[in-house]
Formats: structure tokens, sequence, C-alpha cells
């Protein structure tokens, strides 16, 4: 079986009845393989539709857990339980508990520094002093409110009271942590955990070809959770100011957060401040402060580097472009699209009032950058098969509208698999209207396909 | 991707019950095997299937039997309609499974697993009907609907899979307002079968409540001991896990009494 990834957090959910032989055949050595290769920040088991299992069941889950922690340093662990399959699992794994258990995927993700939820009043509780401790410290890194309580009795009356927290924590054990340079994105900036000690390694273990084409694909304001670093040598200010340097070009900022400097040099700062890199305490300071949030991010492309055309390449696999969007459009409105017209220009949407876009690049063999123009409608409708109702909240049709456009995403690099060409692909971007990807694109040349969904207009544009 | 006149050209072109099984049917909803048995042997695919079926190891006969009456006489008439509805079953099931990694052999496999400890449970629950006996049989056709709906967009599912854990029927419902269920009973009434049967599979997806009280308490039954079923490696392997959702909720008043009926340890 394959996990789901949203977010950077892949959740495999087996159902039914895991023991030993059922576990066995669940994860394949190609399911162990491909979970490696999704590189999430955190891998998680749900237990939810799992009505019985015993140690050999979940040991199968236990050996992926470790090979890919061995890979990949993520957080790895089950969720999904009521309290008595946490027993059992406590008590099967009394002294090799070396995974973490997360009482709900939602507790889960505060541990995964999504930046989506963050500032939650948390109330916890844990036996186990030490666990309480990593617990709160965790959270509060993350950007939530954590009341810990010492005894259980504190925590019994607290819970008592109705409204007080958003989120309440017991039955949860946190393992080892991942030690990874993670991404994520909020809004549109792109944001990286790191931690510890930063030295020539960041070079092996920050993905430069991820951060390029994200550039190149318009994103523009790059964080580096630095809450959990102790200290940096001079190969690491080196990387972070060449990375600067390189950034400056597309008008990008960097920015760290959290940085201490009691065993770094002090004269590092100065550097990095040099080069362009700026230093906030808080996460908050920029992800609460809408306006810097829009200079550090949405600031004009036009200062791109180069404006690359597109080539023969490209061309050649177009076919291979449009079908993935088309069938993965069809699919998820039910409905039959024709194609109006091919052109090869700038960009031209008409009229601009009730759309809204997304985008994703692509990188490896071949790299470019796919834009999808939605008419408010479909992406509506598009939307509903993956939310299974009607909504008219602009911000999960933007949240949805970016899963599907890593669908298209997933299906260009399935296609192009099939062609023997190997790509890898960017985080998804949404813009709520027209003008904020004309920012980015306005400039470009590109292949521009119409295509109309019963009446509705959509606009494919593939560019480099 | 599948829309109501996709449904609509499936279910047309599932064919009628053959004359020969209607006349087995009808001599075993009155008690007469001998008649039964007679009407059965003029079908040589449903003769050799019936042998396939009663002679698999979950069965128990220590001796091969081969002779339709003979059969029929060994299961009797309420287990021997359920074997004649399950091949019935048979009848849309493709010649080569591309969507499930299915074989012939699994899915028999899969009929008599589901058949035999559907019998057990009703002998538990001091349930004697052989319309609620022969309702199991209906149940592998939601995965020969999924088979037949989804075939061709397989990559297209697995690519929405693999962002968001969306079910085969939650899915079909999505698009199409129809489930695998509820195609299931059309099939069903297609084919004359009695409404009970109908009923329990409605309520064995797990996401349908009838107004019956046993009728929702045989659903839940039938719903876990699907998922009893589905855990076992081979159909893990064929990748049928997780084609509908497993409503736990819905079976868990019943699942003490489950565990120790299948003795689960």
């Amino acid at each position: 079986m394959r996990a789901t990834v949203k977010d950077g957090v892949a959740i495999f959910t087996p159902q039914g009845f895991l023991d030993g032989s059922s576990g066995n055949a669940l994860l394949s050595i190609d399911d162990i393989e491909v979970t490696i290769q999704q590189n999430a920040d955190m891998v998680l088991v749900s237990l939810k539709k799992v009505i019985f299992f015993n140690r050999n069941g979940l040991d199968s889950f236990v050996k992926m857990f470790l090979k890919v922690r061995a890979s990949n340093h993520s957080t790895v662990g089950f969720c999904d339980y009521n309290t008595k399959k946490f027993d059992a699992i406590t008590r099967f794994y009394k002294d090799d508990l070396t995974f973490s258990l997360f009482q709900t995927q939602e507790i889960a993700t505060l541990f995964a520094a999504s930046y989506k939820n963050q500032s939650k009043n948390v109330l916890l509780y844990n036996e186990d002093k030490s666990q309480r401790a990593a617990m709160a410290i965790e959270l509060h890194d993350n950007g939530h409110n954590p009341i810990v309580t010492q005894t259980k009795k504190e925590f019994d009356e607290k819970v008592k009271v109705e409204n007080a927290y958003d989120i309440i924590i017991q039955d949860t054990y946190l393992g080892q942590m991942g030690q990874k340079v993670a991404t994520r994105v909020t809004g549109n900036a792109i944001i990286y955990t790191i931690s510890s000690f930063l030295d020539a390694e960041i070079g092996n273990t920050f993905n430069i070809a991820y951060h390029n084409n994200s550039l190149n694909v318009g994103f523009r304001l790059f964080i580096f959770d630095a809450y959990k670093v102790i200290s940096m040598n001079i190969h690491a200010l080196n990387f972070f100011s060449k990375l600067a340097t390189a950034g400056a070009e597309y008008n990008a900022s960097i920015c760290f957060v959290g940085l201490s400097f009691e065993k770094t040099p002090k004269e590092f700062k100065e550097t990095l401040e040099d080069s362009g890199i700026m230093f906030f305490d808080q996460m908050d300071d920029i992800l609460q402060n809408k306006s810097l949030l829009e200079e550090l991010g949405a600031s004009s492309a036009a200062n791109i580097k180069t404006k690359r055309a597109i080539n023969k390449g490209t061309i050649t696999e177009l076919p291979n472009f449009i079908e993935a969007t088309v069938c993965t459009i069809e699919m998820m409105t039910n409905s039959k699209a024709i194609k109006d017209d091919v052109l090869i220009n700038k960009i031209d949407i008409g009229e601009r009032e009730g759309k809204i876009a997304s985008s994703i690049g692509y990188y490896g063999d071949m790299d470019g950058m796919i834009i999808l123009v939605f008419p408010t409608g479909i992406a509506k409708k598009a939307c509903e098969l993956l939310i299974g109702e009607e909504t008219n909240d602009s911000e999960l049709i933007l949240d949805t509208l970016a899963e599907l456009v890593n669908i298209v995403g997933g299906k260009v690099k399935t296609l192009l698999g099939d062609a023997h060409i190997s790509v890898d692909i960017t985080l998804p971007r949404t813009y709520p209207n027209v003008d904020a990807l004309l920012e980015i694109v306005q400039n470009k040349k590109g292949v521009q396909v119409d295509l109309s969904f019963n009446d509705d207009k959509f606009l494919f544009f593939l560019t480099r | 991707m599948i829309t109501q006149k996709t449904i609509d050209n499936y279910i047309d072109k599932i064919p009628p019950a053959p004359d020969a099984l209607r006349e087995t049917l009808m001599h075993l909803n009155i008690g007469d095997l001998t008649k039964a048995a007679k009407s059965a042997s003029q079908d040589k695919a449903l003769n050799n299937y019936l042998k396939v079926l009663v002679n698999k190891s979950i069965y128990g006969f220590r001796n091969e039997v081969s002779d339709v009456s003979q059969i029929f006489g060994i299961l009797g008439v309420n287990q021997s309609q359920q074997a004649v509805y399950n091949y019935m079953t048979t009848l849309l099931s493709p010649s080569k499974w591309e969507l499930f990694k299915l074989n012939r052999v699994i899915f028999y496999n899969l009929q008599a697993d589901l058949s035999v400890n559907w019998q057990k449970i009703l002998t538990h629950l001091h349930i004697v009907d052989k319309d609620i006996l022969s309702a199991i049989s209906l149940l592998p056709a939601s995965i020969i609907v999924s088979e037949a709906l989804f075939c061709s967009k397989k990559n297209d599912v697995a690519i929405l899979r693999s962002v968001n854990p969306i079910d085969f029927n939650t899915l079909l419902k999505r698009l199409t307002n129809l489930d695998l269920f509820d195609i299931c009973g059309k099939i069903a009434q297609k084919w004359e079968m009695p409404e009970s049967i109908v009923q329990i599979i409605q309520a064995s997806s797990g996401v349908k409540n009838t107004n019956d009280k046993e009728i929702d308490r045989l659903g839940r039954w039938m719903h876990l001991l699907l998922f009893h079923t589905l855990s076992q490696p081979q159909y893990i392997e064929a990748e049928l896990n997780d084609f509908i959702d497993f409503q736990i909720e819905y079976v868990e008043d019943i699942y003490e009494d489950f565990s120790a009926l299948m003795e689960i340890e």
C-alpha cells in the first residue's frame, strides 16, 4: 500500500485486521522504497480504521519507520487510536519505543510545524516528566501555546473547562524527532527547518535543485526556521551567503528566525546581513505581519535573472502536459474538455475577474512551469470531488486547488517517466487572483492552450 | 470520468439470468433438490463452477464431490441456492482483471471464504433463511462493478488516491450520486433476486442505515466479515483492502462477539 502525502506528511491508512501476515502483505519492499523517495517530513500510520492489531502486525510498519528515518531523518509513528490501542502499543514496545505516537492526525501536525494552524492553545498531559517537557518545547517552537499539567488530577480539572483549549493532548508520545531540512509552504513563503550544528554537510542535505526551481516557479520568500540550531561554522556561513547572493538575482528574500548567537560568532550575523539575509526572533514576526509578508513574498518578478525560451524538448512533450492536465480536470469535474486554441506567446488571460490560478514547476531532465488559470466555478467543481461537498471558502478552494495541481504534476511526472524523461516536481503555488499570477509570468513566453469545459473557459500555460 | 450514462450502459449490458439458472432457482425455492439438480446439469459452466467451489478446503469435504445432485444433496437447499447465486455473480466478472490483482482462483476463494463464514455467522445468530444466506453472494459484485467502471481510469485513480485517501465507493458516489451498492442492487433487481438480499447488501456498505433493525444488524455483521476477509494476505495483495471504506464505528458493538466467533486472538 502507498501513503497519501499532504503538506509534507505521509499517511498510511490500513483497514481491518492487522497481524503478522496482513502487515507483511500491506507493505512491500517497493512500498518502502517509494515512501523513502517521497521524502516526507513525517511518516504516519493511521490506526483509525484498524479494529484489531497485534505486535507482529505493527512490526511490519515499525521496520519501515526505521528505514525511512535512517534515510530521511523524518519523524515517524502511529496516529489515530483510542486509549485502549495506545496502552496496547506502549505495552508491546515497552523498552523499545523508538517511534512517536500521536493520538490524532491533528495532534501530529502540531509537531510537524506546518505553520498552517499556529498559535493554538494546547492543553497537554503525560505522566512522564521528560515527555511533558519535550512536547512543550516542540509545541512552543512551532508557534503554539502549550499549557502543561503536572498531574492527572490537574489535567482532569482543566479539561472540564469548556472552550478553553483548541486541542487537548494525551495518550501521545514523542519518539526520536526528525532532523532533516524540512520544507513546507505557508501562504507563498517556503519554510526550511534547520537544526543542530550546521557545517559543510548542509550543502548535501539542502535540496538546492528544489530551491532553484521554487525560485523559478515564483516563490520569493524563504524562511529558515533556526530555533533548534545550536551553532554554525564558516562552511555553513559560506553556503548561506552564496544562497542569498544567488537568490538576489530573483529578488528573493531569505530570513532566519530564532537563530541564537550564543555559540555562533556574532560577526557571522553581520556577514549574513551583508548578503541580504534578515533576522527575526519569532516566526510570528513575519507570518503575522501581513504587510511585511506581502513586501517580502510578493515582490515583482520583473527582476527574474533569465527569461528562458521554451525549447524543442518542451514542445515535443507538450501533448503529455496537455493530456495530464485535461485528464485530471475532466476527472475532477466529470465534464469533457474541448481544445479551442493553441498559441506560443506571452500569456493572454483576457477577462481577469472571477479567476484564480495555480502553478507547479518540474525539474530534472527537463524543466519548466505549468500554470493553470481557472474560472472560480470550475475550480469549485474540481474541488468538490476532493472535499466531498460544495464550498465557498476561498482559502479551502485555493488549498484544494494546490492539491489538484499537485495531481497534474504527478501525472506529468508519470507520463514523462513513460517517455524515459525523469523529472521531479516542486510544491504547488496558488494565486487568489490573476494579478498575482501576472507578476510572475507576464513577461514570459510560453505555450498557451485555451480549453472549454461545459462552456467555461480554462487556460493552460507552459513556460520555463 | 464516470457519469450516470456510463452506469446505465453498464447495467444495460448485463444479461438476464440464463433459463437453466432461473429454473434451478425456481426448484430450489420450493425445496425440490432433484429437479434443481436436473436443471443445473443443463448448464456445463454452472456444473464446473459448483464442483470447483465446494471442493475448496474451506468447505471441509474429505472426498471430492463431482456430481451436481450429490453437491446439492450435501449442501442442502439453502447453501445450494447460495452457491447458484455465487455462480451468477461470477458471470459478471471480467476474463482479465486490470484494476485489482485478481484472477479466477482468488475470486472463487473470496466467494468461498465469505460464504462459509457467513453461514457460520447466521448459525451463531440462530438465523435459518435461504435468502439471507444467499445475500453474501452479491457482496463480491461490488468488486466486479469497481473493476468494470474504474479499470480504464486506473492511473487517474492512482494519482488521485496518492493525495487523497478516497475509496472507490465514495469516488463513485461523488461523481454520479450512485454508489457501488446501489449498482449491485440494480443488478439484483435485474436478476429478480429477493428484495431482502438487496437491503442487506445496502446495509453492508456501512454508510446506509435502513429503517429495519434486523437488516442493519445483518449489514453490520456482513461489513465486518468483509473486512476480516479482505485483511487476509491474498486479498491485500489483490489490492482489495481499501476498495471501500471500513466503517469501524458501525461494527464496534458486535466486534467482541465476532472476534470470539472467528477465534481472533
